[in-house]
């Protein structure tokens, strides 16, 4: 049977390609969710971590700071702001500091403060004690800072609901202005609003913002507004990465479409050196798709980079051949040396795909199948579309400086200097590793650092310790919290926390709330002590008939739940600090100002009986990315060890698999040592960058080390590696010039690996 | 038709020109050429709560340029003192700092003392209506507040005294209380 005619190859290769991208945009399901990307959590506190940098109250925290007027103006604005967003589905709540803000929660902790009262005791209510407590108020009558109290004090006499307000006060609150928080020099009104969505959805996030600078703009429109926090990260860095990655794509796209053009000068030359990578890529996701039930955006991105490789086979093979050679010749000639560069990039993705990261994982599966199918299309595929068809295209002379590769010094200095990298990192290790989680974040330093100020200023809580008290039942995990208050208190005064927020505060374990009831005296009693306590004061007999009402209906009314919280603030802060994990649950108390993390960490321990833990959450994730780097180590490891094991059986001699590995060996540890020189510190993303370097130098090795024919054959093999590695500079030192710290540190590592390779290739490699 | 007219214009200016009028200009010129006092006062506190009122007694104080100092004796010891930006309140020997601008609950009641007191028009119109009505000695200023978040504790509060003397300060809160000071 005859080969289908050419027109009928390239509408087959065509058929094949449309129905794979259609196959995988139906299947395709794309999840953003970063936490993919942390290291997997494997103890209860690092799934706290998790959940917390997720969902966390912190992590749905946007701070607003508008700008822009006089002190009256943001006054308003911020009023206006808050009262729309307040009601705006895509926020829980928006609070400015102003009085009132928040009725419905207000009448809550008024309705319930009998049960919430910590000082509510059989004693507040006898006749001596109701009687010293009205004279206070008679007193306060007089006072001119009576009039804000005066409004409940026919309801509540003895003051709890004033006392609740006090005990809930932040322990660092904004400057106020015009009854609403300001900046301390006056030009910025603050607010805080919490989102609805998650912390990591930067849609949802992002969608938040918007509404955050479209009310604004409705309700003062000559107002600008600061936003900040964690979500805002989020959506905000995914913003800059996506512009970023496709200004800079969109540039060194062109100029490597200039450089193919120039090699090849022709156009169906140029597509078929596209068509492997397009294939690989496609296979690889529907693969992930396959296997994961879904591929995360980040995988997405780094896979495109990391199959990069591929774009560099066909190359190989097309530049490969003769005047006059069909593909099918060159492919067989340098078949061998392609398979072994496919398959020890493979070897080195495997490290990847045994990751107990899930997004690395994924971005391991995606790069040893997008390989080997862009290893095979450029194997097979290409000679078969170009059939019989010869390209001609001008074999360009690449010089061979024969004096430099003959001259024994630079191969010296190489060697001392990669000797010298190996020293510095291993006497130095570990201080080169990120250990922060914050430091493998996609947003800019800049932000962090407006950020951080802002925070401050607004006295915003920056949760990284607290408390996780537990119980096999909600009220027995409050109970737990319930008996750290006085400890806590106590830590207070002592000064060793500056601040606590417990949510056992404002919903007391239903053992406490029971007591405090059972302590309300039945509504003859408290009339009787009343009587007795009104006798000769200036109040009108019946003026505390609405307290003696109040307190008999606090004594038959329901506990108080989770639920009568439903829609305030208080509630959103109920909801992320009670929760249920693993099937048991925790209460959440989170301390501010700990100076001293191991002092309190002491202090706990000396209590007696405590079932509440010290979660440090700057430690757990210092012990996660540590975990992660012994993970990644042993990993690379094995994957190192497979590439030699796969050299020698491939090249069939220990020699030449040394000669192969040697470049690859020093250009690591020397790209390393130069990032870190730098003042970079390794972190994920340039784990996967130096993987990318470990298969494109191998493959600068592989083709530098294989013998060729005569001096023709050496040029041709010149000019594909000049090709390939001046590609794969441009299209990452694009990526360098990021201001996005991702793109720049796999841009900047890949482009110093790749120069650094193919020079030592060039160097150590070279086949005599 | 035309004498009439002339005659009613005639009179009209013979008055004006007899007696200055008594108008709010006239009544901030009187009250700012007072110099710094001291003065003991009364207060009453009438309430819902109340079968008599609360009276409290102590001395109010002006000092030029805005300085204004309650000081409370009975039925217990207490201060404010508004000067500059600040109130500062102290009972039982601790003090209180609030910046006036933190609050326009407090900077609305520390300009209608200041305003009154020092003969201040512009500061009492930023957050006060003004109604102005009898004569020279013996006027009565009532003020109600312009801000929305103010009417809600305070209703409206009337000045009465004789020519550039306060005699008496009347507060009405929304709730229905109020208080009178006296100025003896």
């Amino acid at each position: 049977m005859a080969w289908p005619r050419a027109a009928a190859r390239y509408a087959l290769a065509l058929l094949l390609f449309a129905a794979l991208g259609l196959f995988s945009a139906r299947l395709l399901r794309i999840e953003a969710d970063f936490s993919a990307f942390l290291p997997p959590s494997a103890t209860p506190e690092e799934r706290l971590l998790v959940a917390q940098l997720r969902d966390g109250l912190v992590a749905r925290l946007m701070l607003v700071a508008l700008d822009g007027g006089d002190e009256k103006t943001l006054a308003r604005a911020s009023r206006a702001l808050a009262e729309r967003l307040g009601h705006d589905p895509a926020f829980d709540y928006a609070a400015n500091g102003g009085a009132g803000q928040f009725a419905a929660q207000g009448e809550v902790l008024m309705r319930h403060r009998y049960v919430l009262g910590a000082e509510v005791a059989p004693q507040r209510f006898t006749a001596t004690a109701l009687r010293a407590a009205l004279e206070e108020n008679l007193a306060q009558m007089a006072s001119a800072s009576g009039l804000l109290t005066r409004g409940t004090l026919a309801r509540d006499p003895t003051g709890e609901f004033a006392a609740m307000l006090r005990r809930l006060e932040p322990a660092a609150a904004p400057a106020r202005r015009q009854g609403v928080w300001f900046s301390a020099d006056g030009t910025r009104a603050f607010l805080i609003a919490q989102t609805r969505a998650p912390g990591f959805d930067s849609e949802g996030q992002a969608a938040a913002m918007a509404r955050v600078r479209s009310t604004l703009a409705e309700v003062a429109p000559q107002v600008q507004a600061t936003l900040s926090g964690p979500g805002v990260f989020a959506a905000e860095s995914r913003r800059l990465i996506r512009s970023d990655a496709m200004r800079l794509g969109m540039i060194s796209t062109g100029v490597i479409l200039v450089l193919l053009a120039f090699v090849y000068r022709s156009p169906l030359a140029v597509a078929l050196v596209l068509t492997p990578t397009a294939f690989g890529l496609l296979a690889g996701v529907l693969v992930v798709q396959a296997l994961f039930g879904s591929v995360h955006a980040i995988t997405l991105g780094f896979a495109a980079t990391l199959i990069g490789e591929s774009v560099d086979y066909p190359s190989y093979i097309l530049l490969n051949t003769q005047p006059g050679e069909t593909a099918r010749a060159a492919a067989r000639r340098v078949g061998r040396t392609l398979m072994l560069a496919v398959l020890t990039t493979v070897a080195s993705a495997m490290a990847l795909a045994l990751s107990s990261f899930q997004g690395l994982a994924q971005l391991g599966v995606l790069t040893m199948v997008g390989v080997v199918v862009a290893g095979l299309t450029s194997h097979r595929m290409i000679p078969w579309l170009l059939g019989e068809r010869v390209l001609d295209f001008p074999r360009l002379r690449v010089p061979a400086s024969a004096a430099l590769a003959a001259a024994r010094w630079p191969r010296a200095v190489a060697f001392v200097a990669t000797a010298g990298s190996i020293a510095a990192l291993v006497a130095l290790h570990p201080d080169w590793w990120e250990r922060d989680l914050a430091g493998i974040s996609p947003v800019p330093a800049a932000m962090r650092a407006q950020d951080a100020s802002l925070r401050r200023e607004m006295g915003a809580p920056e949760v990284s310790v607290f408390l996780a008290s537990r119980g096999s039942s909600e009220s027995t995990a409050l109970e737990a919290a319930e008996a750290m208050l006085p400890a806590l208190e106590r830590w207070q005064g002592e000064g060793l926390i500056r601040s606590f927020d417990s949510p056992a505060r404002y919903l007391p374990a239903p053992a406490t709330q029971a007591a405090r009831l059972r302590a309300l005296p039945d509504a003859t009693t408290l009339e009787a002590n009343l009587r007795e306590a009104l006798k000769g004061l200036a109040f009108r007999p019946d003026a505390f008939q609405p307290f003696v009402r109040d307190v008999a209906a606090a004594r038959t009314s329901p506990p108080l739940t989770r639920a009568a919280y439903a829609g305030t603030p208080l509630g959103t802060k109920l909801n992320a600090q009670v929760l249920e994990l693993d099937g048991q649950w925790l209460v959440l108390t989170s301390l501010g100002g700990v100076a001293d993390t191991a002092r309190v960490r002491g202090a706990l321990a000396a209590l007696p009986g405590s079932h509440t833990q010290l979660v440090d959450l700057k430690q757990i994730s210092a012990d996660m990315l540590d975990g992660f780097r012994r993970e990644a180590l042993r990993q690379s490891a094995l994957g190192a060890l497979l590439i030699v094991a796969l050299l020698v059986v491939g090249l069939r001699s220990l020699r030449r698999a040394a000669r192969v590995v040697a470049p690859v060996a020093a250009a690591l540890p020397l790209t390393v040592a130069l990032l870190v020189a730098m003042g970079q510190r390794m972190g994920v993303f340039h784990l996967v960058a130096l993987l990318l370097v470990l298969g494109i130098g191998l493959n600068y090795a592989l083709f530098f080390e294989r013998p060729p024919a005569d001096e023709a054959e050496r040029s041709r093999t010149r000019l594909a590696l000049a090709l390939c590695s001046t590609s794969t500079v441009v299209t990452f030192g694009c990526l360098a010039l990021s201001a996005t710290p991702v793109l720049r540190a796999i841009g900047g590592t890949v482009a110093i690996g790749a120069v650094l390779s193919l020079v030592l290739a060039a160097l150590w490699a070279r086949s005599r | 038709m035309r004498s009439t007219v002339l005659a009613i214009l005639l009179v009209v200016a013979g008055t004006a020109w007899a007696a200055p009028a008594f108008d709010l200009a006239r009544l901030m010129q009187l009250l700012a050429e007072r110099p710094s006092s001291e003065a003991p006062y009364v207060e009453r506190k009438y309430s819902a709560l109340l079968s008599e009122p609360v009276v409290s007694s102590g001395t109010l104080a002006f000092r030029r340029p805005d300085v204004v100092e309650k000081n409370m004796e009975k039925p217990r010891r207490e201060s404010f003192r508004i000067a500059g930006q600040e109130l500062v309140f102290t009972r039982n020997g601790k003090a209180k700092r609030l910046a006036l601008s933190s609050e326009p609950l407090l900077a609305a009641f520390a300009a209608s003392l200041r305003g009154v007191l020092s003969g201040d028009a512009a500061l009492l119109g930023e957050h006060y209506r003004l109604a102005l009505t009898g004569t020279e000695p013996d006027w009565k200023l009532e003020m109600t507040p312009v801000d929305e978040e103010i009417t809600r504790y305070v209703e409206r509060i009337v000045v009465s005294g004789r020519a550039g003397r306060v005699a008496q300060i009347e507060v009405r809160e929304a709730s229905g209380d109020r208080s009178v000071l006296t100025v003896n």
